[in-house]
This record gives structure tokens, sequence and C-alpha cells, in this order.
């Protein structure tokens, strides 16, 4: 144990200092930035429509599809912002409203009312599901995917480019040590980049709600949504790490599982349910207290075919996890008993 | 005469035609890249969707072959078409393809020339840096034709055969459009990959920078667009812009509310040139000796 720790506080400045972490902290403080920029955006929004003129609800609500421009802003007076484009021969219109809580856009084609979009100034409920959508859809199979990438294969295929692998070879220490040592480092300095990150947004996403939302949830889920948000993150670097520890032992060139396992975990939502459970994602998402939207957006067949697999149980997402990183750290000191060092080939 | 007298001398033997000079690093790289497995591997598994929309024009040409679908539903008839939708499907699924491949293939061509301080070799010859970058070019080109041009045509030429002069006549504008597309999106993703491949100097790293670029960029624009309620978000990524201009060029409608075609071209020209900058910067034929 103590090899270990003097091997990972060698490591872990590296993995926290080096100018390619760079890469690694903007992938991690990149939610972190949008909801803080979210949060100026909305208290802007709230002192700017505070001094503009409501158009009633019910004024807006009674404009039904196909009635004429005119006959919409002879209705609802002169809107706030109007705005006319065109493309592929059809004039669009945009007529913006504010009906006292909600921003209102009524969409013209040709002249005649398409659709009503209506979005509240800020909706509490509405920003936790974007923040599961971000959390899951970006920041597991991205951000801390790629993060790890860069964070774990540089342990060892970083040495063996540097030229520097043999100098830990050459120390009386052995090769399952040197593995766990460095891995340690990496899951340290990726757990505390990337939990901290997943902490940083949710706490940025928290900042900007009204007190009259945000209270009852910080007295009921706040502790515990942020703590599974946290949790997830760290066992992502977890698994990812192992995988890309492993690969970077393995083999010359990392990148070819890196781009096997991110098309896998790509297409995860639409493989059969057994196998979903394939793949580090599916633990993580099990794990994540708010299910990820799916976007309303996609083709019908998308939708269709994107059906996610019943979550597992927090008890059998964590074993699976923890029991993967076993398995894959396992082999890869396997591997490094037998790693023989050949700088030429690199 | 003492050796120390010779001093330099400028070669004035004969130089090799400027095109000889050109094809010399294609020449030599192409076949060192089709030898790498993974590499194969990609392109066979890359021929598997052409070769199942070759299926499916065989089929919708052949329709009456088909049973109970002889005056079948307007729906069915509509599935069937080949049109714009089609060509524009058709390049969404090879366009990963070629960004797999070009994270494969793209790092090994400028990083070990940095990483070993080859330049100064290079430019001791007759090579200028346009050369140099357009040599690199060409060897991408070459590689990511295989999986867009060469099967798009291919596809084209299929269903122009097999639908007759008529079709051939009246959606010639697709067969363009489907080249100038690919044509734009190969000169995209190899610029990515040489300046990933000059940014980084280790190949595994840049191999992630090009993976990172295409698939970081078009999920930071999702999410842009969900945190802000937004769509001008989508100008972020690269897949999604290149996207609008295919649309633009195959005649597909995109939707109304998105960033159009003209915003989505000048997005594209931005970052070619962002892409440009950073690969001259780093590619500066000079030795700085300390």
């Amino acid at each position: 144990m103590n090899q270990i720790a003097i091997i990972a506080r060698l490591e872990i400045r590296r993995a926290f200092f080096s100018r390619r972490a760079l890469w690694v902290y903007l992938l991690a403080l990149f939610p972190a930035a949008l909801f803080l920029g979210r949060g100026v955006s909305v208290n802007y929004d709230r002192r700017e429509y505070a001094a503009k003129p409501a158009t009633p609800a019910v004024v807006l609500d009674r404009l039904p599809v196909g009635t004429t421009d005119a006959a919409a802003l002879a209705a609802a007076g002169p809107p706030l912002r109007d705005h006319t484009w065109k493309r592929a021969q059809t004039t669009h219109r945009s007529l913006h409203y504010f009906d006292g809580s909600n921003r209102v856009w009524l969409q013209f084609e040709n002249g005649a009312l398409k659709n009503t979009r209506r979005l509240p100034l800020n909706s509490f409920d509405q920003d936790l599901r974007v923040y599961a959508g971000v959390f899951q859809y970006f920041y597991l199979r991205l951000a801390v995917f790629f993060g790890c990438l860069g964070i774990f294969i540089n342990l060892f295929r970083g040495e063996m480019i540097d030229k520097s692998l043999h100098y830990w070879f050459l120390a009386p220490v052995r090769r399952e040590i040197l593995v766990l040592g460095k891995y340690c480092a990496g899951l340290i300095a990726a757990a505390a980049i990337f939990g901290g990150g997943a902490l940083l947004s949710f706490g940025a996403l928290l900042s900007y709600q009204t007190a009259a939302d945000v209270e009852p949830y910080l007295r009921m889920d706040a502790l515990a949504h942020g703590f599974w948000y946290v949790l997830a993150a760290v066992l992502g670097c977890a698994g990812y790490g192992s995988v890309f520890l492993a690969a970077g032992l393995v083999l010359r060139n990392p990148i070819i599982p890196a781009i096997v396992m991110l098309l896998w975990e790509s297409i995860n939502g639409f493989l059969p349910e057994l196998l979903q459970k394939l793949s580090v994602l599916h633990y993580l998402q099990s794990l994540c207290p708010v299910p990820a939207p799916i976007d309303p957006s996609a083709p019908p067949l998308a939708r269709m075919i994107l059906s996610p697999a019943a979550p597992s149980s927090v008890w059998a997402a964590l074993l699976g996890l923890v029991a993967l990183t076993a398995l894959v750290l396992w082999a890869a000191t396997r591997t490094a008993r037998r790693l023989e060092i050949n700088y030429g080939t690199e | 005469m003492a050796v120390f007298k010779h001093g330099y001398q400028r070669y004035d033997g004969p130089l090799t035609g400027p095109v000889t000079r050109f094809l010399a690093v294609p020449r030599y790289a192409w076949p060192k890249l089709l030898a790498e497995r993974f590499v194969l591997v990609l392109l066979l598994v890359s021929l598997f969707w052409p070769l199942l929309c070759a299926i499916f024009i065989y089929l919708s040409n052949h329709a009456s072959l088909l049973p109970n679908l002889n005056g079948g539903g307007e729906a069915i008839q509509k599935l069937l078409r080949i049109d714009g939708n089609f060509f524009a499907t058709f390049m969404n699924i090879q366009s990963t393809f070629a960004i797999l491949l070009a994270a494969i293939a793209g790092p090994g061509l400028i990083a070990p020339d940095l990483a070993n301080n080859a330049l100064p070799l290079y430019f001791s010859r007759p090579v200028s840096l346009g050369q140099y970058i357009g040599a690199r070019l060409l060897v991408l080109f070459g590689l990511l034709s295989l999986v867009t041009l060469l099967p798009g045509l291919f596809v084209f030429g299929l269903q122009a055969s097999l639908a007759g002069s008529a079709w051939l006549a009246a959606n010639w504008p697709l067969g363009q459009g489907m080249v100038t597309g690919f044509l734009l999106y190969i000169l995209l993703v190899s610029l990515v990959a040489l300046t990933c491949s000059a940014y980084v100097k280790w190949r595994v790293v840049a191999g992630a920078l090009v993976l990172g670029f295409f698939f970081v960029l078009a999920g930071a624009a999702q999410i842009v667009n969900q945190v802000f309620h937004v769509e001008w978000g989508s100008l972020l990524s690269p897949g999604y812009t290149v996207y609008t201009l295919w649309c633009a060029l195959l005649g597909v409608e995109t939707a109304a509310d998105a960033p159009g075609a003209g915003e989505c071209l000048a997005a594209v020209l931005v970052l070619l040139g962002a892409l440009l900058a950073v690969l001259l910067r780093r590619l500066r034929p000079v030795e700085v000796v300390a």
C-alpha cells in the first residue's frame, strides 16, 4: 500500500498539472460554465421582461392555426419582436410576445399561423430534466469518456512515447503495484476533476432558481441527487479509466479500442436490452436520479428503436461497475508482468 | 585541397518534376496506410451501407417484383423513392466512417515529422509549405474518397443506370450536390486531422483529438441548444453545419427555425480558416537552435 501511495503521489502531479490536462478541465467545466451563463441570461430576462407589456395568454391561445399574420397582429397588438426570413420559396415570420410568465412565439409560414411556441422564462422542473440530459448525453458519454482517454492512456503509453517507462521498471517495485499506483493517480485526478465538475454544474443549475422552487428541493432531494450525480461521474472515471489504462498497456494504438468503445456506447440505446447491459454507460445511467429525456424532435423511427433498457438496481449497477473495473485491472496487471519495452516501434 | 575549403555547394543536378515531387508523399503513404489492419477493416465495414443502399435502389426500381406492392400506398411509394433525402442519409452515414478513418490515418501524417524534427529535411528540398500541406491533404483525400465519393458515385450511377436517362436528366443536381458535398466534407475532415496532427506531437493524442473534435463539438452544440433554448448552438457542430449544406445542395428541407445554409456555410468557412491558420502556424519551416 505504501508503494502504491508513493507511485500515485509521484504521478498525480502530472495528471493534474500537465499542459494536456487543460483539455480535460475544459471538458469537465463546460456544463458548469453553460449553466452559469444560463443563470446570467435568466436573471437578465427576468429584469427585461418585468418592464415589458404583457399580452394576455387568452388572446394568444385564441388564435387558431392558419390565422393570417395581419389578423394575429390585429388581435394581439404589436409584438415585442418581429422577425421575417425566407427559405426555399417559403416566407417565415415569427412574432414574439410575453404573456406575463411565458415567452410566446407565433410562427407563420407564407402568412399563415403554423404553430405557437411557448417557453416559460424559467422552469425548474424543465431545467432539472435538461440537466439530466446534459449529464447523461454529454457529461458521461463524451466529457468523462474523452477526459479519461486523455488521463489514463497517458499513464503508460505516454511514458513509452517519452521513452521513460524503463525508469519505473528499474525501480524495485512489482509491476502489479506499479499498475495500481498509476491507476490510483489517474483515478484520483479524474474523480476530482469530473466529480468536481458535476458538483459545480449542479450548483450552477440551482444558483439561479427562485427561492420558491429551490427551497423545497434543497430540503427534499437536492443532496441525494447531487450525491448520485457525483458518484456516477466518479464511477464513470473508474470504469472508463481501467479500460483505457489496459488499452494503453496492451496496444500500440489505443485509439482503436477507444473508437470501438465510443461506437458501442453510442449505439447503446439502439441495442437489445441484454446487449445494452454490456456497457459502462448503462450502469452509470442506472445511478442517475433523473432519467434522461428523449429528444422529441428525433425522427419517429429513431424514437421507436431507441428503447432504453430498464435501469439496473443501484446495487447491481455499483457491483457491475466495480466488477468490470476489477476484471480489467486484473488483466492489465497480468499484461504488465509480461510487458517488454520496445521504444523503437513507437 | 583541404576538406574544409569545399564549403557549401548548391545541388545543380537534374530535378524531378513538380507533379512527381508532389505525389512522392502519397505514393509512400497510401500503401503504408492500406497495410494497417484496422484501416482495412474500416474500409470493408464502410462498404456495408453502400451495399444496402444498392439493394434498396434495385428494389425501388423493381417494385413490381415485390408482392403486394403493385399500386401500393403512397407511403410505400414515398419510402421507395430515390431522392435528395435518400442521398442525404447515405452521405450522413458514410461521413461517420470518414471521421473514424481520419482519426486513424490522419495523426501519422504530420505528428512524426514534428516530433522527430523532420520538417527541415522536407523544406531543404524544393518543396514549398503549400506543397507539403497539399501532399498530406491528398493522402487523406484518396483514403476518404474510398468511403465517401466512390461509393456515392457507385450508388448514383447504379440508380441512373436502373432508372434510365429521364431520371438522370431530372436528378442531375443530386449527383452534383453529392460530389460537391463530399468534396467539402473531405476537405474539412482532412484539415481537422492534419491540424490535430500538427497541434499535438503524439499520434495517439492526435487521434483522440480528431474524434473528440467531431463528437464533443456535436454534443456541446446540442447542450448549448438545450440549456439556452436556442437553435444557433448547432453552428458549433461541424457535422450539423455540413449536413445542412448537403441538404441545401440536395434540395432537402431542414427545420425552419434551425440555422440555414447561409449561416452554416459561414460557420464552415470560419472553421476552415481557423484550422488552416493553426496548421500554418504550427508548420513553420524554421529550426530554432538554442
